[in-house]
């Protein structure tokens, strides 16, 4: 079975590759996790598990002419399957678009949960891919208008290609924002999975390289992200028919 | 401070203008007023006549740099409900105008259109940091007005059920158009009736 999730904001800053490990290793208590770095043109999960060094990555993957296998470029931490993308502008250049539907299809053949750490834009085609290719979208926003907006124009984009939206997690909260996790339950039309403290522990972990739930497991933060991963109703899917289907998801050439 | 229903207006002495720019982020022009310590105001029109329902003046109060108070010349709305109003995406035509230090004394004892010292660096302009920094540079008696105007904005944007609509269906239209662009026209959810997630069992 396999269920692939993007985890999405629109707007940058808001602890989108934070959400997605600490989910990630709040589902892999008891899933197959794998976490993807979809963010080709920003990666920073690589910093954030521990990788830095990491010598395959998804760039690697997603540039013509190479020949890696997806295995290598895939890393054993924290629980978690991960696949962190490469920094270099020069991959990045010649990273195309299209291929990260194959490498997804790949991955969905041998995991239970796909996080796809998703850009936070959605300027252009590799910005909105994941969402695209995705089953459910996590929205992950702050509780401040520009945010909010920009998670309402993300979970938009995703119903226009057909995407559902599994929840929202406000994030970096700073007040007793009850009424609001409340009104975009209202509007996102999922429920609001969490409402995430901003705290200085999430910055340590940062920091230290490491996952929040790995540094702080028993943090307020940390307890909040199993909470919202507890709501999320991972649901079965046929591993080798979601690789089927992002093999056949209309995705054209780099122009 | 107005002591009756009708619901307070904004009046200020007519400052020296400073500088007129359109900005596509008004950052700049909160950080510009925080950094010389601007006490006067800004006039803030959004150029995204989109999502709003009319026109939005904004007028923002400085003390020392720092926000005091928030208008909507249009709509008369005032503090949060101000800055939820005029919380659009830029660009901005934005104008910073000095007055005499002391001249808004009076203004600013209306609490009906204050607005928390880091809101408008918030909502506004999306920039945390320079929300910490104007916080920082904030009087001890304003910290009081901090936590609950700052999600009052918050509130009333999400309540204003019209706009959400409009920035659904914009982003509606702009993924169509923008699915033609990069060739995803197939994965549009059109043709399947119920949540899309049909067109893939095709």
């Amino acid at each position: 079975m396999v269920e692939a999730f993007a985890v999405a904001s629109g707007t940058g800053g808001t602890g989108k590759t934070t959400s997605t490990l600490a989910l990630g290793m709040a589902l892999a208590d008891e899933h197959d996790v794998t976490v993807v770095d979809a963010d080709t043109g920003m990666a920073n999960l690589l910093f954030h598990a521990g990788l830095d060094d990491a010598t395959v990555t998804l760039h690697d993957l997603l540039v013509e002419g190479t020949a890696t296998d997806v295995s290598e470029a895939t890393y054993n931490r924290f629980g978690l399957s991960v696949v962190p993308c490469g920094t270099s502008l020069a991959g990045f250049e010649a990273a195309e678009p299209g291929r990260l539907r194959d490498v997804v299809a790949e991955l969905a053949r041998d995991t239970d949960v796909l996080l796809l750490d998703s850009p936070a834009a959605l300027g252009s085609k590799s910005a909105v891919l994941p969402v695209v290719l995705a089953d459910r979208v996590v929205i992950v926003v702050e509780p401040t208008i520009p945010a909010l907006s920009d998670g309402l124009k993300v979970q938009e984009y995703a119903r226009s290609y057909g995407t559902n939206t599994a929840g929202v997690l406000l994030n970096k909260v700073r007040s007793d924002a009850a009424d609001v996790a409340e009104q975009a339950e209202r509007h996102f039309g999922g429920p609001t999975l969490a409402s995430v403290p901003d705290s200085e522990v999430v910055r340590a972990a940062r920091r230290a390289g490491e996952p929040l739930l790995a540094h702080a497991p028993e943090s307020a933060p940390a307890a909040c992200y199993r909470r919202a991963a507890a709501r999320i109703d991972i649901q079965d899917g046929d591993g080798d028919a979601v690789a089927d289907r992002f093999r056949s998801a209309v995705v054209p050439d780099t122009p | 401070m107005s002591g009756t229903s009708e619901p307070p207006e904004l009046r200020i002495p007519r400052g020296n203008l400073l500088r007129s720019r359109v900005v596509s982020d008004v950052g700049t022009t909160l950080s510009r007023a925080l950094d010389r310590e601007l006490t006067g105001y800004a006039t803030l029109v959004p150029q995204e006549t989109l999502l709003l329902s009319g026109e939005a003046k904004g007028v923002l109060t400085f003390a020392d740099g720092v926000p005091v108070l928030a208008y909507n010349t249009v709509t008369d709305s005032g503090g949060p409900d101000a800055l939820a109003e005029l919380a659009v995406p830029g660009p901005y035509r934005a104008e910073l105008y000095a007055v005499d230090a002391g001249a808004l004394e009076t203004a600013h004892e209306e609490a009906a259109l204050r607005v928390a010292p880091g809101a408008a660096a918030t909502e506004l302009a999306d920039d945390q940091a320079l929300a910490d920094r104007t916080r920082a540079a904030a009087p001890d008696d304003r910290v009081d007005d901090e936590t609950e105007s700052d999600t009052d904005a918050v509130a009333a944007f999400l309540e204003d059920d019209e706009r959400i609509a409009a920035i659904r269906e914009q982003a509606r239209n702009e993924a169509r158009s923008r699915a033609e662009e990069w060739g995803f026209d197939d994965a549009l959810a059109d043709a399947a009736e119920s949540d899309g997630r049909d067109r893939r069992d095709d």
